[in-house]
C-alpha cells in the first residue's frame, strides 16, 4: 500500500514535470508558433500600448514638471510660500447635528469626534438663512451670503407664471434643430447654465497653484473649470432631467399616481415570464412631443427559489426577493447616433402573488457622461473605471420611494450605505492623490438618513406612534457611529501639517407637524382663490392673482405679489410692500399651533436684513423660520392651498432643518484650536484661503478664524469603544 | 480537392492561399472569441481593463503631483501583469490545439514547393565529421546533382546542389556505409504538405519543424534538410507571410466578433 502510494506520488510528480515542460515548450515555441489566436493578440497588443502610453506620459510629466514649476514661479504663483498648512481636509457631513453629536459623544458612541473635541475644537457652526443645503453649501464654498451667490432654496419661481424651476442650474435643449417631417434633429448638445454665482474658494487656491480635489459638494453642477478635480454633488439631475424619478414596475393594477418622485409602470406577465420597461428621457427627435425613450427588460420568476432572472439590454442577472442588483448600464436609443447612457439598480420587491420591481432613478452614467458631472470630464470617468459605476444623481438616496412606501426602511438604508461606501472610496483615493492642497468631500448620507428616520428618535412622532419605543431601531445612532469611524480612518491619514475640518451645513430637528402657509395666507386674506374654490391645485392652480398679495412656495420663502415684478402683481413696491412685510411678520412670528399649543413659527426674517448683494432682488421677501417640530407642509411647498393650516406629518420624512436657522446650527470640529466662539459657515472659505497664505478677496462676507496651527502635535485616531 | 478548390477560387479572382488564410482567420477568430468567453473570468477582465484605464487617466489628471505619476506608473505595470494573467488563463485551454493547428497549417502555407529547373541544396548533418566522406546520394529519376558534394566539417555537414527536371514527389536516399536514409522532396506547385527537414530524436523540435517520421536512433545522421522557398501571400496588394496575415485577420475577426458577441478580451 505504501509502495503503491509512493509510486503514485512519483508518477504524479513525473506527470507534473511533464505537463510543466509541455506547457513551457508550448508557451515558448519557435518562431511564429508563439501566436495563439486573437485572444493572445489582444492581450499582448493592448498591454504593450498601455505600457507604452504610460511610459511616454510619465516621461513627459517628468520632463515638463520642472518647467511647469518654473512657469509658476515666473507668474509669482509661489504656492505654499506663505501657507501655514500643507493640506486642508474638509469633510462635510450634511445635516450633522451638534446636539445629537454631543449626546452621542457623551454616550461614548463617537470616540474620534470626542478626541477631536478634546485636542482641537468643537463648536456649533452658524448656518445661513434659510438653513437649506444648497444655500448653506453655496455660502460654504463662496464665503458670501446668498445675496451674492443667488441660491435661496432648491426652487426659485418664474415671475412670468409663478411656476417653480430648479434654482441651481438651468438645462435647455440645443439652440438649433432641424425638422424633417415629424422628426426634429437636434443640432448640438444640451445647454446647461449654472445659476449659482460667486467663486468657490478652490478656484482661488487653484489659481495660486494649490491642487484641489473636491467631491460631491452640493451646487457644483454644472462643474466649473478650475485647476483641480471636482465631482458634482447635490443638484445633478437624473437622465430624465429631474432630481430623481424612481420607477415601480408592477403587475398590481393601480391608477394611483405617486405624489412626486416616481412613476408606476405596468408589468406584462405570461406565466413565469414578465416584461416591462424603464422610462427614460424625452425622445430628442420627438420635437417636444413628450414621448419618452424606454429600455425594455424581461423578468423570469422562480417562486420556488424566491428569485427572478433579469435581462436588461445585454446584462443578465439574478436577484433574490429583497436584493438590489449592481448598477446596470442602460442605453436609451432614439435613432442611430442619438442615445443616452444611464445606470440604474433593480430591487426585487415581490414575485408572488404579484411581481413588483423597484428601479432607481436612471443616473447619468459616470463612465460615459452625457452631461458634464465633473471637472475635468475625465474625472468622473476615472472614478468609474477605478471603482466601477456609482450614483451620480445629486439626491441619490431615494427618499421619495421610502415616503411613498415603495421601499421599506431596510431597502432604503441599503441604498444609502451602498452610495456612501462608494463615496468613501472616492474620498480615500482623493486623500492619497492630494498629499498637498485641498481635499474636500461632502457626505449626504447623514442628511438623508436623519430626514427619514428621525421618527424613531422622537418620543411621539406621528409617523412612528405605532412602533413601541423598545422596538425602535437605532438608525441615527448607528449613522453617527459610522461617520465617526470614517473620521477615525481619515485621522490616520493626516499629519500635524494638515488642517482637518469636520463641518455640517445645518443641524436637524423633528418634523412632526406641517404648516400650510398658503392656507394661512388664504384664511387671513392675503391669498385669494378663484370664485367658488376653497382649495387650490398644485402650483397655485385656481389662485386669483388679481386679489393675491402674498404667496409661498418652496421651503422657507414668502413672496409678495409685487407690481412690476410678478406678472400679475398688485402690491406697490415701496411703502406698501414694506408695510405688508411688517404686517405679515407681526402676524406670523409666534404663530401657535392650536392642537399642540406650541409655537409653529419662531421668526420671520426680512430679506433686506439678512441678505446683501447684487442678487437680493431674486430673494424671497421674507424668510419664514419654523419652530422646533414644525416645517412647511408638503402641499405648501408645492404652492397648494388647503383648508388646514396645521396637520400631522405622517410620512417617513420625519426630520428636517428647513426651520428657524437659529435652531439648527451645524457642527465644526477641527484638529487645531479655533478661538472664535461663534463661527459661521460663511467663514470657512476665508479661513482656508488665509491658512494657505492667500490674500482674501474684498467681497467675502466671512471672517477668517484664528487657527492655532501647532505642528508639534497631531491628533491620533482612536478606535470605537 | 486542392486543384478543384484552386480552380473554383481562381475563377472568382481569389488567390487560393490568401482565401484559405482569410477563411481560417475568420473561423479561428470566431472560435477563439467563443472559447475565450466561456473560459475567462469576464468580470475580472472588465475590472482589470477599467483599472488600467483609470491609472492611465490618473497620469493626466494628476500630472503636477509627481508622487501620483510615479505611483500610477507602478500601478499600471502591476495592473498590466494582472490583466495579462487573466487574459492568458483562457489561452491555456487553446494554446495546445492552436499551436498544433498553426504548425500543421505552416506545412501547407509556410513554404512553396520547389520548381522544376530550380537549384536547391540538400544538407545532411551528422554526429561525427569523420563520417562526412562516407555519405552518398541515390537520386530518383528526374533529379540530378549538379556539383560534387561540399563537406563542411566545422558544421558536421555535407551538402549537394540538386535540380529537378520535372515536377514530382521524390524520395532521395542518402547512403552512409550500409545504411540508407530517405528524404522526401516535392517539386511542383499548389499547396502540398511540405517538410523541409527530417530529424533524429528531438521530439519537440520534430513536432514543430518536421513533417516526416524520425530518423533511426542508432545512426550517425542527425538530420536531412531541403530548404523550400518561403511562400508569400498577396493580400490587399501587400505580400505577406501567412502567419502575419493570419495574425492581422484573426485579430480583426476577433475584434468584430467580440463586439457582436459582447465578449470582453
Amino acid at each position: 500500500m505504501k509502495l503503491r502510494s509512493k509510486v503514485g506520488l512519483a508518477d504524479r510528480r513525473r506527470l507534473s514535470v511533464f505537463l510543466a515542460l509541455l506547457g513551457f515548450i508550448l508557451l515558448c515555441p519557435p518562431r511564429s508558433h508563439a501566436y495563439a489566436g486573437p485572444g493572445a493578440g489582444f492581450a499582448v497588443l493592448s498591454s504593450f500600448w498601455t505600457l507604452l502610453i504610460a511610459f511616454l506620459y510619465s516621461l513627459y510629466a517628468f520632463f515638463v514638471w520642472p518647467f511647469r514649476q518654473l512657469f509658476r514661479l515666473l507668474r509669482r504663483r509661489n504656492a505654499y510660500g506663505k501657507a501655514q498648512i500643507k493640506r486642508a481636509v474638509i469633510l462635510g457631513f450634511d445635516g450633522m447635528d451638534p446636539e445629537l453629536t454631543e449626546r452621542f459623544i457623551a454616550e461614548g458612541r463617537l470616540p474620534n469626534l470626542a478626541k477631536l473635541r478634546g485636542q482641537g475644537t468643537f463648536r456649533k457652526l452658524r448656518t445661513t438663512y434659510p438653513a437649506i443645503s444648497p444655500v448653506a453649501w453655496s455660502t460654504f464654498m463662496t464665503g458670501v451670503n446668498p445675496g451674492k451667490h443667488n441660491i435661496y432654496d432648491f426652487l426659485a419661481r418664474d415671475l412670468g407664471n409663478y411656476l417653480p424651476y430648479l434654482s441651481s442650474a438651468e438645462i435647455k435643449g440645443p439652440k438649433r434643430s432641424w425638422k424633417i417631417g415629424k422628426y426634429t434633429i437636434p443640432l448640438g448638445g444640451a445647454r446647461i447654465k449654472g445659476m449659482r454665482r460667486g467663486t468657490p474658494f478652490w478656484h482661488w487656491l487653484g489659481d495660486a497653484g494649490i491642487f484641489c480635489s473636491v467631491l460631491r459638494v452640493p451646487v457644483t453642477f454644472p462643474p466649473e473649470k478650475f485647476s483641480g478635480v471636482l465631482l458634482s454633488g447635490m443638484c445633478v439631475p437624473d437622465l430624465k432631467g429631474s432630481q430623481g424619478t424612481f420607477c415601480l414596475c408592477t403587475t398590481r393594477p393601480s391608477g394611483d399616481k405617486f405624489r412626486e418622485g416616481g412613476v408606476r409602470v405596468p408589468i406584462q406577465r405570461t406565466g413565469s415570464r414578465c416584461s416591462s420597461y424603464v422610462p427614460g428621457p424625452e425622445d430628442p427627435l420627438g420635437g417636444g412631443s413628450g414621448d419618452e425613450l424606454r429600455v425594455n427588460f424581461e423578468i423570469h420568476t422562480d417562486p420556488g427559489k424566491n428569485q427572478a432572472g433579469f435581462t436588461v439590454d445585454s446584462a443578465s442577472f439574478t436577484l433574490k426577493v429583497g436584493d438590489y442588483s449592481e448598477w446596470i448600464p442602460v442605453k436609451f436609443k432614439a435613432a442611430v447616433g442619438f442615445s443616452a447612457h444611464g445606470i440604474c439598480r433593480f430591487y426585487l420587491k415581490e414575485i408572488s402573488p404579484e411581481v413588483e420591481v423597484y428601479v432607481t432613478p436612471v443616473n447619468i452614467d459616470p463612465g460615459r457622461p452625457d452631461l458634464p458631472i465633473s471637472h475635468p470630464v475625465t474625472y468622473s470617468i476615472y472614478l468609474a473605471k477605478l471603482f466601477g459605476p456609482y450614483a451620480t444623481l445629486g439626491l441619490a438616496e431615494d427618499t421619495w420611494a421610502l415616503n411613498e412606501k415603495v421601499l421599506d426602511d431596510q431597502a432604503f438604508l441599503a441604498q444609502c450605505y451602498a452610495n456612501h461606501e462608494d463615496r468613501e472610496r472616492m474620498l480615500f483615493d482623493a486623500l492619497e492623490k492630494t498629499q498637498q492642497g485641498l481635499c474636500a468631500c461632502v457626505f449626504d448620507t447623514t442628511d438623508r438618513v436623519q430626514h427619514m428616520f428621525w421618527r424613531y428618535l422622537d418620543d411621539d412622532h406621528p409617523a412612528a406612534r405605532e412602533v413601541p419605543r423598545d422596538q425602535r431601531p437605532t438608525v441615527i445612532q448607528d449613522l453617527y457611529a459610522r461617520m465617526d469611524e470614517l473620521i477615525g480612518r481619515v485621522m490616520k491619514q493626516i499629519d500635524e501639517h494638515t488642517l482637518l475640518l469636520i463641518v455640517s451645513d445645518h443641524g436637524f430637528k423633528s418634523f412632526a407637524r406641517c404648516v400650510n402657509l398658503n392656507a394661512w395666507l388664504h384664511q387671513n386674506g392675503y391669498l385669494a382663490l378663484k370664485s367658488g374654490k376653497t382649495e387650490s391645485g398644485d402650483w397655485f392652480d385656481d389662485v386669483d392673482w388679481s386679489r393675491t398679495r402674498a404667496y409661498t412656495m418652496g421651503l422657507n420663502g414668502l413672496y409678495l405679489n409685487l407690481k412690476g415684478r410678478e406678472r400679475e402683481g398688485i402690491v406697490e413696491p415701496g411703502a406698501e410692500a414694506e408695510a405688508l412685510k411688517d404686517e405679515l411678520r407681526g402676524k406670523l412670528d409666534g404663530l401657535v399651533d392650536p392642537a399642540s399649543g406650541r409655537t409653529g413659527i419662531t421668526g420671520v426674517f426680512d430679506c433686506d436684513a439678512v441678505y446683501a448683494g447684487p442678487y437680493v432682488d431674486n430673494a424671497p421677501d421674507l424668510i419664514v423660520g419654523y419652530g422646533d417640530g414644525f416645517r412647511a407642509s408638503w402641499d405648501s411647498v408645492m404652492g397648494k392651498v388647503t383648508s388646514q393650516i396645521f396637520e400631522d406629518n405622517l410620512k417617513a420624512w420625519s426630520g428636517d432643518h428647513c426651520i428657524d436657522p437659529r435652531l439648527v446650527p451645524g457642527v465644526l470640529f477641527c484638529n487645531h484650536s479655533i478661538s472664535e466662539e461663534k463661527p459661521a459657515i460663511v467663514d470657512v472659505a476665508p479661513t482656508v484661503l488665509k491658512l494657505f497664505g492667500l490674500a482674501l478677496p474684498g467681497h467675502l462676507d466671512g471672517k477668517p478664524w484664528t487657527v492655532g496651527i501647532s505642528t508639534s502635535r497631531s491628533v491620533a485616531p482612536s478606535t470605537a469603544s | 480537392m486542392a486543384p478543384l478548390l484552386s480552380a473554383r477560387m481562381g475563377s472568382l479572382g481569389v488567390n487560393v492561399p490568401s482565401g484559405i488564410v482569410v477563411g481560417i482567420s475568420l473561423v479561428i477568430g470566431l472560435a477563439m472569441v467563443i472559447v475565450f468567453s466561456y473560459t475567462s473570468d469576464q468580470k475580472a477582465i472588465h475590472v482589470a481593463k477599467d483599472r488600467l484605464k483609470a491609472h492611465l487617466l490618473a497620469l493626466r489628471l494628476f500630472q503636477d503631483q509627481i508622487h501620483v505619476v510615479l505611483a500610477s506608473y507602478g500601478r499600471i505595470i502591476l495592473a498590466t501583469g494582472h490583466y495579462l494573467r487573466l487574459a492568458f488563463k483562457p489561452l491555456l485551454f487553446v494554446i495546445v490545439p492552436m499551436t498544433f493547428l498553426i504548425v500543421q497549417l505552416d506545412r501547407y502555407l509556410g513554404s512553396v514547393p520547389l520548381s522544376s529547373g530550380q537549384f536547391f541544396l540538400l544538407k545532411v548533418r551528422m554526429d561525427n565529421p569523420d563520417s562526412l566522406d562516407q555519405a552518398s546520394l541515390r537520386l530518383p529519376e528526374g533529379l540530378i546533382s549538379t556539383a560534387p558534394p561540399v563537406h563542411v566539417p566545422a558544421e558536421k555537414e555535407v551538402g549537394w546542389r540538386l535540380v529537378a527536371n520535372k515536377a514530382g514527389d521524390y524520395v532521395i536516399n542518402v547512403q552512409i556505409a550500409d545504411q540508407i536514409f530517405a528524404k522526401r522532396v516535392i517539386v511542383g506547385s499548389g499547396l502540398p504538405r511540405l517538410s523541409s527537414v527530417r530529424l533524429r530524436g528531438r521530439f519537440w523540435e520534430r513536432i514543430f519543424v518536421s513533417g516526416e517520421t524520425a530518423l533511426p536512433e542508432n545512426t550517425f545522421v542527425e538530420g536531412i534538410e531541403v530548404q523550400y522557398p518561403a511562400r508569400n501571400i498577396t493580400f490587399a496588394g501587400i505580400e505577406w507571410n501567412w502567419i502575419w496575415l493570419f495574425f492581422v485577420l484573426s485579430l480583426a475577426a476577433g475584434f468584430l466578433f467580440k463586439s457582436i458577441l459582447g465578449v470582453e478580451i
